[in-house]
């Protein structure tokens, strides 16, 4: 503290910092929780139409979390053991979903599987009803085991080829030595990614709102209270409820990971191979993993075809007529604004997340504990949550002057803050004291030190911060769903309307736009950033 | 401010962390112009008190001055003191001449004349020419010349240096040592140096306190340090020693008569101390303070001491032996064990009263 009073400055920046996570975490989220009132809530518990999205939340996530987890392992098992051929190719398509809106699996599956689908009608005839739990659990099941395979392959790739080297070397066998001491070293890890999972799926709004039809889940139960009926107190109480329970399964991982809540995806170098597994194996892992990347490139090899058809599946002539539509007029706006918005966002909330980070990690001043909580807490946070806080908190008629696409753009920054934070901190922690403590004994101030001598080590982390900030802002759609005008429209929302009105093609080469110009900006930064950029994994 | 002022003064400073005192009630003067150690054991309170001189820790109670002005309440980058830390600490971003130009540039001194003071003192510390390298392509030895360079450089009024040898091997350490003292000797710089390597401490210091506990045990020269320890714990912090229980016979002014088990002897009678007949006290032998020799010598002053040899160790500059006498061992050294023959069996030991030291806890 005595440091603080020593130099202004930093106090002052302490002080903005903590107003701006005051203003833009604590009070809107506030809003949402203390909008129904004591009597609201009474009433809307008494009501009991919160019963059925509730245990269909339940009911989904579970079945989801175990099916994208199942399948997610074999293909992080494959990954990080086995010897198979095509490893660079699979880790890229495993890549893919993570820069797309995860609600294009629900475009694409009923591309495919829908009563028109190409499978279900083309190939059999058949047109099933899709909508439902089935169908959702199906959806969910390829939208997020690409992420369940991210977080395991991470969590199984942190076990030392030590230990496994050591159990070989006392005669057990592959098997058994995964059994016996890579899982158990694991355990936490793995429930951690399992529960991340369960956190993705429960808090997802886009596919069960796509193809959920009647079935209805928290979030989507909260957007139709707003849209349809113009209930903020029901929904603000049904946002509640989703807010506890992803704080719960929030809590539970950070017990067992101690909060390590990001992934990145880059190659970690080890010392040391792991034993090898025998041929047998290493070919089953080959075969499973081409069905599932079979199945994430046929996801995004429908959406493509269709956007490049004239009309997908009945119509296959080329055209490139969606794509003139795409970026025709006000549609291109909203290209243009996901690129701005996202940019921007991305640019401020890394460094901010790093200054807050250091704050944090390096200061010695009361309180530090509370801003360690409120940078995390935007992890927990649904983004139909966050952005109805930002709706209920700042759609204020006072605020008219402010534009739409700054509240969209803080609200990117301050809910994507706590990977970008936790960088940080695990990156501080890599740097000795001693570092930041050499600039200020040479004469720098403690804010000088930060800026000539750890954001220049940090480098990883700022861009850990900037790419994760940036792909989770490009493919939300529950965060801006509440807070997009007519003008500040982006990609997601424009894509989740021509779906609505079932413009196929427009729809999905609005898509294939979207995720093209999230990668080709990605690597662009990555040509600036002059080496790897690692992802981190998040989303909700 | 003239030579061998108080140039640091540390007055009554206690630090806790927790309900446990790391620092507690220390004071202590460091003239101007001097190379000032606090040495002692890990978690002795040392390193807290070095850091709350720069700066990095706040003390809960007492003051610190420096060149005469409270500077309690300045921040670090204020304080005028430079820090060479146990880990060099370089900024692996920069090229060593951006290290060592860091603190030129944070103090606005301008181009040609930063480049000018860089190229100076790289070359004074005989690392002229690797200015371009990166610290990770620097050996140890190299980097701790950087270290000591880019905290040089700004000219301090003091220079605070965390055990900056404890990294280096035996023989760089040793080499080290010696250009430090060289260095602090030309610059007439105050070092104020931490370390729990009593070598190092003797060698390089011109006054030492040691620390024990969070309290200093006992400060002066290195020469009374180790010849004149005022406790036991300070006669085996500092160097291998004999400690011995005796019991004073009598005490003129000059010389002590002393019992040790069934042995009578006459020693120097230390200054400072109140020495009664009947007291027990405790005696400080240094191993290299005694002849030793397979005849029997003839009783005189001192202690003369008959025993059988039942170990040795050849430590290549002396031949170190484990005497018994009576129930005791004793730690004996011989030097120059080339020009001798090894010693079995029975042995006399033999030690001038003025090498016994007399420590009265």
């Amino acid at each position: 503290m005595r440091s603080l009073q020593r130099e202004p400055a930093l106090l002052l920046a302490l002080l903005a910092v903590m107003a701006l996570v005051l203003t833009f975490v604590v009070y809107p989220q506030l809003q949402v929780v203390l909008t129904p009132g004591p009597g609201g809530y009474v009433q809307y518990l008494q009501e009991g139409t919160w019963v059925r999205p509730l245990r269909n939340s339940i009911q989904l996530t579970l079945l989801s979390t175990t099916t994208a987890v199942l399948l997610g392992f074999v293909y992080a098992y494959a990954m990080v053991y086995s010897n198979m051929r095509w490893k660079p190719f699979f880790r890229l398509v495993g890549i893919l979903p993570l820069l797309s809106p995860p609600f294009v699996v629900a475009a694409a599956y009923t591309l495919l599987f829908g009563a028109r689908g190409v499978i279900t009608y083309g190939i059999f005839g058949q047109s099933p009803n899709i909508y439902g739990l089935n169908g959702v659990w199906g959806v969910q099941t390829i939208a997020f085991f690409p992420f369940a395979y991210q977080l395991i392959a991470d969590a199984l790739s942190r076990s030392d080829p030590r230990m496994e080297q050591a159990a070989r070397n006392l005669g057990a066998g592959s098997w058994r030595v995964f059994r016996t001491v890579t899982l158990p070293l694991s355990r936490p890890g793995l429930g951690a990614a399992i529960l991340t999972t369960a956190i993705y799926i429960l808090e997802d709004f886009g596919n069960p709102q796509l193809i959920g039809g009647s079935f209805y889940v928290l979030p989507t139960e909260a957007y139709s209270l707003i849209s349809s009926f113009g209930e903020y107190t029901s929904a603000s109480a049904v946002s509640t409820i989703l807010l506890l329970l992803a704080l719960g399964l929030y809590l539970a991982k950070v017990r067992l990971d101690g909060g390590r809540s990001f992934v990145t995806i880059s190659g970690r170098a080890s010392s040391m191979p792991r034993p090898p597994v025998s041929a047998a194996v290493s070919r089953a892992c080959f075969v499973a993993c081409l069905a599932l990347a079979g199945i994430i490139l046929l996801v995004y090899g429908s959406l493509l075809v269709s956007a490049l058809t004239l009309r997908f599946p009945n119509n296959l002539q080329f055209t490139t007529e969606h794509f003139q539509y795409v970026l025709s007029g006000t549609n291109g706006d909203a290209l243009r604004n996901t690129l701005v918005f996202s940019g921007v966002a991305a640019a401020l909330s890394a460094p901010l997340a790093l200054f807050g980070g250091w704050l944090v990690q390096r200061g010695k001043w009361p309180g530090r504990g509370a801003l360690d909580l409120l940078l995390i807490l935007p992890a927990a946070i649904p983004g139909i949550f966050f952005g109805l806080g930002y709706l209920l908190a700042f759609n204020q008629r006072w605020l008219d002057f402010v534009d739409r696409g700054l509240l969209i753009i803080i609200a990117f920054i301050f809910w994507n803050i706590p990977v970008g934070y936790q960088a940080a901190v695990a990156g501080l922690r890599q740097i000795d004291r001693s570092i930041d403590e050499a600039a200020t004994s040479l004469g720098a101030s403690s804010l000088r030190g930060f800026r000539d001598v750890v954001v220049p080590m940090l480098g990883g982390s700022l861009r850990v911060g900037f790419v994760t900030t940036f792909v989770r802002s490009v493919t939300t759609l529950s965060l801006v769903i509440f807070l997009f005008t007519a003008p500040t429209t982006t990609a997601t929302i424009r894509i989740y309307q021509l779906v609505g009105d079932l413009n196929w093609g427009a729809a999905t080469a609005y898509t294939v736009a979207d995720i093209g110009m999230a990668i080709v900006a990605l690597l662009i930064f990555a040509a600036l950033a002059r080496g790897r950029i690692a992802l981190g994994a998040a989303r909700a | 401010m003239i030579a061998g002022t108080a140039h640091v003064r540390v007055s009554h400073v206690t630090k806790r962390f927790g309900a446990m005192a790391a620092v507690d009630d220390v004071s202590f003067e460091v003239p101007k112009g001097s190379f000032a150690t606090l040495l002692g054991p890990s978690g002795c309170g040392k390193t807290t008190t070095l850091r709350m001189i720069a700066g990095f820790y706040d003390p809960d109670e007492g003051d610190i001055e420096i060149a005469g002005r409270r500077v309690n309440n300045l921040p670090v980058h204020r304080r005028g003191t430079a820090m060479v830390f146990q880990d060099y600490a370089l900024f692996p971003h920069m090229s060593v001449r951006d290290n060592v130009a860091y603190g030129l540039k944070v103090a606005h001194v301008s181009g040609a004349d930063r480049t000018r003071r860089v190229d100076e003192t790289l070359a004074f510390v005989g690392l002229g020419g690797l200015g371009e390298r990166w610290p990770n392509q620097l050996s140890g030895g190299q980097q701790q010349r950087v270290a000591v360079a880019r905290a040089l450089v700004i000219q301090p009024q003091v220079l605070l240096l965390d055990e900056p040898l404890s990294n280096l091997d035996a023989k760089l350490r040793e080499q080290l040592r010696v250009e430090m003292r060289v260095l602090q000797r030309r610059l007439g710089m105050t070092f104020v140096y931490v370390t729990h390597d009593q070598e190092e401490a003797l060698s390089l210091s011109d006054w030492i306190a040691v620390m024990n506990a969070g309290k200093v045990e006992q400060a002066g020269t290195p020469w009374d340090i180790y010849y004149r320890p005022r406790t036991a714990f300070l006669a085996d912090f500092v160097g291998a020693v004999n400690l011995v229980p005796a019991k004073v016979l009598d005490a003129t002014d000059d010389l002590v008569a002393l019992a040790l088990g069934s042995q009578l002897a006459s020693v120097r009678r230390p200054k400072d101390v109140r020495l009664a007949a009947g007291q027990e006290v405790t005696l400080c032998l240094r191993p290299e303070s005694f002849t030793i020799g397979s005849t029997t010598a003839s009783p005189g002053q001192g202690i003369e001491l008959s025993g059988t040899i039942v170990r040795r160790a050849f430590l290549g500059d002396t031949m170190r032996y484990w005497v018994k006498v009576d129930d005791r061992e004793w730690i004996v050294d011989q030097p120059d064990p080339g020009g001798s023959a090894t010693l079995d069996g029975a042995v006399s030991l033999s030690v001038r009263p003025d090498r016994v030291h007399v420590i009265a806890e």
